[in-house]
């Protein structure tokens, strides 16, 4: 157990009892030390995982394990080890900050006050106004100290960072670096890219209950997706170009074309585009939004 | 344990609302016994309600040892008989019907769940602070009567006054816990309070009425009012009916930590 992975699952599935399948028999492996991000669009499954997970909902297949304990049938050890931010957290609206966290407190154990402390004072926590009367991003931080404050080895979070602005984002991503340098272990659901791949050391997307890909956030970029835009010397023709295997034809605009183009049809591209007199060629790496359509994409079409 | 900040929370949760129902029982007891003085030893009253049609005499428990013109009578069927069983119903499922239910429905259960504790624990916590809320309101109405007593000169006997409250607190207590079975089938606050005052109606009604329509009569084993009786203090307490009662009462808390554990929590 004490090689055991943060998170693992095997074969874990989700059928509601309405018949609609969440989870297709997902197998993941969360080691310790990393920032495992979670992608895919809303309704994915990714909620539907970490409930799992957390034992608020019931597997129709599979097992898990968090730090080795059977989410199942040790869910009580399992959970004593995790920090939870709630996709859609709903908190005592009648207490105030300080009430909630105290009581939280004394769901787990003793909260090193200094270290909550410091998270309180970093996210500019509200805590003595009923959290009725807090904004959505006022209750958010409230939700990521309460997963924080007992320095769980495991974090489970999800969509952590709704309604916080950017610098508060940005503050919450250097929590995730310290975090995870201590040896700690987050698992980060998410829809946008854009917030993990500054963060997290691998991806998993995931898209209707099936896992698509898991991947390094660099080989996710480094296989993916090149912007190819080329300024002809004459006018631009698209036709030589579109039928090449995997490249997309974004724009013509008199001179210039806009390509979308993945790296392993690169030199088809460029070889095309010899044959033409050409003023300039630029080639720029997509974001991991774009690669993560393109994979979209792709398995829409084998579907 | 874990679980006890899951009761201190319950507790505090409703801890307005059940200072609320405690000062109204205290209030209503000591002006219904301010009455009290003005009706004692009329015959006129007795000859009145003599003529009440039979069912409504069965209803309001005014039946064989009940006479209303003295203070054991008057209590009987001024609180015994209705009124206490029902303010103490209400509390504890609307208690019950709250506590779990509702703090699912509201999405604020999933976050609690989510920390190291386990649902029967959590059940069991809330159950228990349900049963302190009602324990609450039966010692106040116990304090209130006593006192009522006294000044008002009801005479009314402390022993078997403490007996009927027994009775009324298994009572509630029952009906709580039920709400908190159905709240652990159903993540719907309104079917935790529907649910069990709907049996709670029957009761009161099969447990009035059985001895007039003799065809429900054997149906009045499934009545909890039966189990009680109306008339503590006329016709004295049965305690092995309490304990029939009691038991029910733990059989609902039980079938409560059956159910909760073979669902998925409501999240959406």
């Amino acid at each position: 157990m004490a090689s055991a992975p943060a998170i693992e699952t095997a074969a874990l599935a989700k059928t509601y009892s309405g018949g609609v399948r969440a989870l297709a028999g997902l197998d993941l492996r969360v080691e310790r030390g990393e920032v495992f991000a979670f992608l895919g669009p809303n309704g994915a499954g990714k909620s539907t995982t970490i409930r799992l997970l957390l034992d608020l909902i019931r597997p129709t297949g599979g097992r898990a394990w968090i730090l080795g304990h059977d989410c199942r049938t040790a869910s009580v050890e399992a959970r004593r080890h995790v920090g939870y931010v709630p996709g859609d957290l709903r908190l005592f609206d009648r207490l105030t900050g300080r009430e909630q966290f105290d009581s939280l407190a004394r769901l787990r154990g003793p909260v090193d006050a200094a270290w909550r402390n410091a998270l309180v004072e970093r996210f500019a926590v509200v805590l003595d106004r009923p959290i009725r009367e807090l904004s959505r991003g006022n209750r958010q931080k409230l939700g990521i100290v309460q997963a924080f404050m007992h320095r769980p080895p495991v974090l489970v979070l999800d969509e952590p960072t709704s309604g916080l602005d950017p610098i508060l984002q940005m503050e919450f991503q250097t929590l995730l670096h310290e975090t995870v340098a201590t040896g700690a272990s987050v698992f980060l659901s998410s829809h946008s890219l854009d917030e993990v791949q500054h963060v997290a050391d691998r991806v998993a997307i995931i898209r209707s209950g099936n896992l698509i890909d898991v991947d390094s956030v660099e080989r996710l970029r480094g296989r993916s997706l090149r912007h190819v835009t080329i300024t002809f010397a004459g006018q631009a023709d698209e036709v030589p170009f579109a039928g090449l295997d995997g490249v997309r034809v974004v724009e013509t605009d008199g001179s210039v074309l806009r390509l979308s183009v993945p790296v392993a049809a690169m030199d088809t591209v460029v070889k095309a585009a010899a044959r033409h007199r050409l003023v300039d060629l630029v080639s720029a790496p997509a974001d991991l939004e774009e690669i993560f359509l393109e994979l979209y994409r792709e398995n829409s079409d084998r579907d | 344990m874990i679980a006890t900040e899951v009761f201190r929370r319950g507790l505090s949760d409703h801890r307005r609302s059940l200072l609320g129902w405690c000062g109204g029982i205290a209030v209503y007891i000591l002006l219904l016994a301010a009455i009290f003085p003005s009706i004692k030893g009329s015959p006129e009253l007795s000859d009145l309600l003599e003529n009440y049609p039979e069912a409504l005499k069965s209803l309001f428990g005014l039946t064989g040892a009940v006479d209303i013109t003295r203070g054991a009578g008057f209590v009987d069927t001024e609180l015994f008989s209705f009124m206490l069983p029902l303010l103490a119903i209400v509390l504890a499922i609307g208690s019950g019907a709250r506590t779990l239910a509702g703090e699912e429905e509201s999405g604020r259960l999933e976050l609690v769940l989510a920390y190291p504790l386990s649902r029967r624990g959590a059940v069991v916590a809330k159950a228990a602070a349900v049963a302190v809320e009602v324990t609450v309101f039966c010692t106040v109405a116990y304090v209130a009567l006593a006192l009522a007593s006294q000044v008002f000169d009801l005479g009314l006997p402390l022993g078997r006054l403490a007996g009927g409250l027994l009775g009324v607190f298994f009572l509630a207590l029952l009906h709580g816990w039920l709400a908190i079975a159905t709240g652990a089938a159903l993540p719907s606050r309104a079917l935790a309070i529907g649910i069990p005052a709907a049996a709670a109606a029957a009761g009161y009604l099969v447990g009035g009425l059985h001895e007039l329509a003799g065809w429900l009569d054997p149906f009045r084993v499934v009545s909890s009012f039966w189990w009680v009786g109306q008339a503590p203090l006329s016709s004295g307490v049965d305690y092995s009916h309490q304990l029939v009662l009691a038991l029910a009462t733990a059989a609902a808390l039980a079938l409560a930590l059956v159910l909760i554990e073979r669902r998925d929590l409501d999240t959406a």
